[in-house]
């Protein structure tokens, strides 16, 4: 603790991460184009790898700086761009579909970031010495990709969503536990890659079946 | 240590400062952004003498405009000079009649402003001035949340609701700068200031088209000195406005924390100097985006809300 309650140095700078990272979760939720959810995507998990980076000197703990290097290279590189080739293939809708208008999904949003705050903030979890609100922070995180999945009906935004959901938890297991054996953080990453090999086969299916990435359709599929 | 100045002196010059620097600041401004866009440019001074000008010209007034119509230019004036003595211009200390008000009070004393500023212009019967008045209201309805929230950031982050004690705080260590709550809070601030300035992407200042007007709209019924007096007083609302989110959020250095003289003086320079910053930075982004259209200005304001929103949130767990 900094003097007047105020957090340390590095606290506050990786609590402004980890908000920087949540901000890019609700630009995800505004934005209406397909290819620049994509590459916000690409920024928020380039801010994750950012993150990393600087626990791994503030700890001395350098193999996160290997996982950072791994994660910039799957989730800023690898996945937008097999994303972004599978959205251009498709070529059917540029911009996605959402059930609410910007700004009601933007007040929801609010509102479950709040509950994600409150609900993590509660635990008063502590790990190294590093303030809870980083916590708390990600599980705000991961309540607005909840939010960006359910108010979203195409096919790309929910996968989008689902991947920045991981983004979200990285940022808690990095607070929670940074001294993880690197092998476990790794079966994370690669339990991402299988995510997107899935979603990637799942967007083609549903397009070459209905023509269009919109989940709307198949609700006149109920029985 | 040489000649200091009287507290009350330096309070009258928090308020001469804004008063007279103000058309410069805007003057430099004007001057940095013809630059930018690839023209001469008018004289730096230009303000001054476009004031001088309209004080020597006739006054009109519209046939059924009564004396709100007179009256506003002069509370509206009077609200500008009296938000200075509020405010940490100069000085990290509170000056004598610094604890008048809080900065909920400063905020009132600029509503008051706008409120008579644009109940001037429904009183004008004319539409222009009557548009104005009705999007000025509407958008700082919407704005209003949003400063409010700020303040109780502010609030919370220095334990106070004085705005100089807010500035005390932010330069007290470097923790305090790289809080996310003073961050974001700084940031919806910037923004606040944007649509309170009436900069893109919210409104061109510069365009002669009413249909796009917001808040220059109000003053078009106004002339002679009556309008001298409306645009220098738009002059120091924007001073005030990047004085506040400078010396209480971005950069409270420079600021004087004693009444020498010298540290006075520097103080006075560096607020100029770090304003122009200020509005370097407004022009680039005046220059590098387009304006709203009217109906996505509240979406642009419901992401200043989010931030500040957010700042208190996580303010509110410890800590942030």
């Amino acid at each position: 603790m900094g003097p007047d309650g105020a957090p340390s140095v590095l606290n506050g700078t990786v609590d402004t991460i980890a908000v920087v990272v949540l901000l890019a979760e609700f630009a995800m939720l505004r934005s209406t184009l397909l290819r620049s959810q994509i590459r916000l995507y690409a920024a928020q998990s380039f801010v994750v790898a950012v993150l990393a980076a600087v626990l791994a000197f503030a700890d001395n703990s350098y193999e996160l700086l290997i996982l950072a290097a791994l994660s910039i290279g799957l989730k800023v590189i690898a996945v937008p761009v097999v994303m972004s080739r599978t959205v251009r293939r498709a070529g059917a809708d540029v911009a996605g579909a959402g059930s609410l208008r910007a700004a009601s999904s933007a007040l929801i949003a609010l509102v479950a970031a709040g509950f994600g705050f409150f609900a993590v903030g509660r635990l008063g979890l502590q790990a190294h010495g590093l303030s809870p609100t980083v916590l708390a922070v990600a599980g705000a995180i991961i309540m607005v990709a909840f939010v960006l999945m359910t108010v979203r009906t195409d096919v790309v935004s929910q996968s989008v969503g689902f991947f920045s959901l991981e983004n979200g938890v990285s940022v808690a297991s990095l607070v929670v536990a940074a001294g993880m054996p690197l092998i476990l953080e790794v079966a994370f990453l690669f339990d991402l890659l299988v995510a997107v090999v899935v979603f990637g086969v799942l967007i083609r299916v549903h397009h070459a079946e209905q023509g269009s990435l919109s989940t709307s359709d198949i609700t006149a599929l109920r029985g | 240590m040489g000649l200091e100045i009287a507290a009350s002196g330096v309070q009258a010059l928090q308020v001469a400062t804004v008063a007279l620097g103000a058309p410069w600041v805007s003057g430099v401004i004007a001057r940095v952004e013809a630059v930018v866009q690839g023209r001469h440019g008018p004289r730096i001074l230009q303000p001054y003498y476009d004031l001088i000008k309209l004080f020597g010209k006739e006054s009109l007034r519209p046939a059924g405009a009564g004396a709100i119509f007179l009256i506003a230019p002069f509370v509206a004036f009077a609200c500008y000079l009296t938000v200075p003595l509020l405010i940490p211009i100069l000085t990290t200390f509170g000056l004598p009649l610094g604890s008048m008000g809080d900065i909920l009070g400063g905020a009132f004393v600029l509503a008051l402003a706008a409120f008579f500023v644009s109940v001037a212009a429904a009183e004008t019967g004319a539409p222009y001035a009557q548009l104005g008045a009705s999007r000025t209201t509407t958008f700082s309805a919407l704005t209003e949340p949003v400063l409010l929230f700020v303040i109780f950031t502010v609030g919370l982050l220095s334990g106070t609701d004085l705005p100089y004690k807010m500035a005390e705080t932010v330069t007290s260590s470097a923790s305090q700068l790289v809080r996310p709550a003073h961050l974001l809070a700084s940031v919806a601030m910037f923004l606040v200031v944007l649509v309170e300035t009436g900069r893109i992407p919210v409104e061109s200042h510069r365009s002669t088209n009413e249909l796009g007007m917001i808040e220059h709209a109000r003053t078009l019924e106004h002339s002679g000195p009556y309008l001298a007096l409306l645009t220098w007083g738009s002059q120091m609302k924007q001073m005030i406005l990047y004085a506040l989110l400078l010396n209480v959020f971005v950069l409270p250095w420079g600021l004087a924390s004693d009444r020498a003289a010298g540290s006075v003086v520097w103080a006075i320079v560096s607020l100029l100097l770090k304003c122009v910053a200020v509005g370097v930075v407004v022009t680039a982004i005046d220059n590098s985006f387009s304006k709203l259209r009217l109906f996505k200005i509240t979406e642009f304001i419901a992401a200043a809300f989010l931030l500040a929103v957010i700042a208190v949130l996580t303010l509110y767990l410890g800590g942030g």
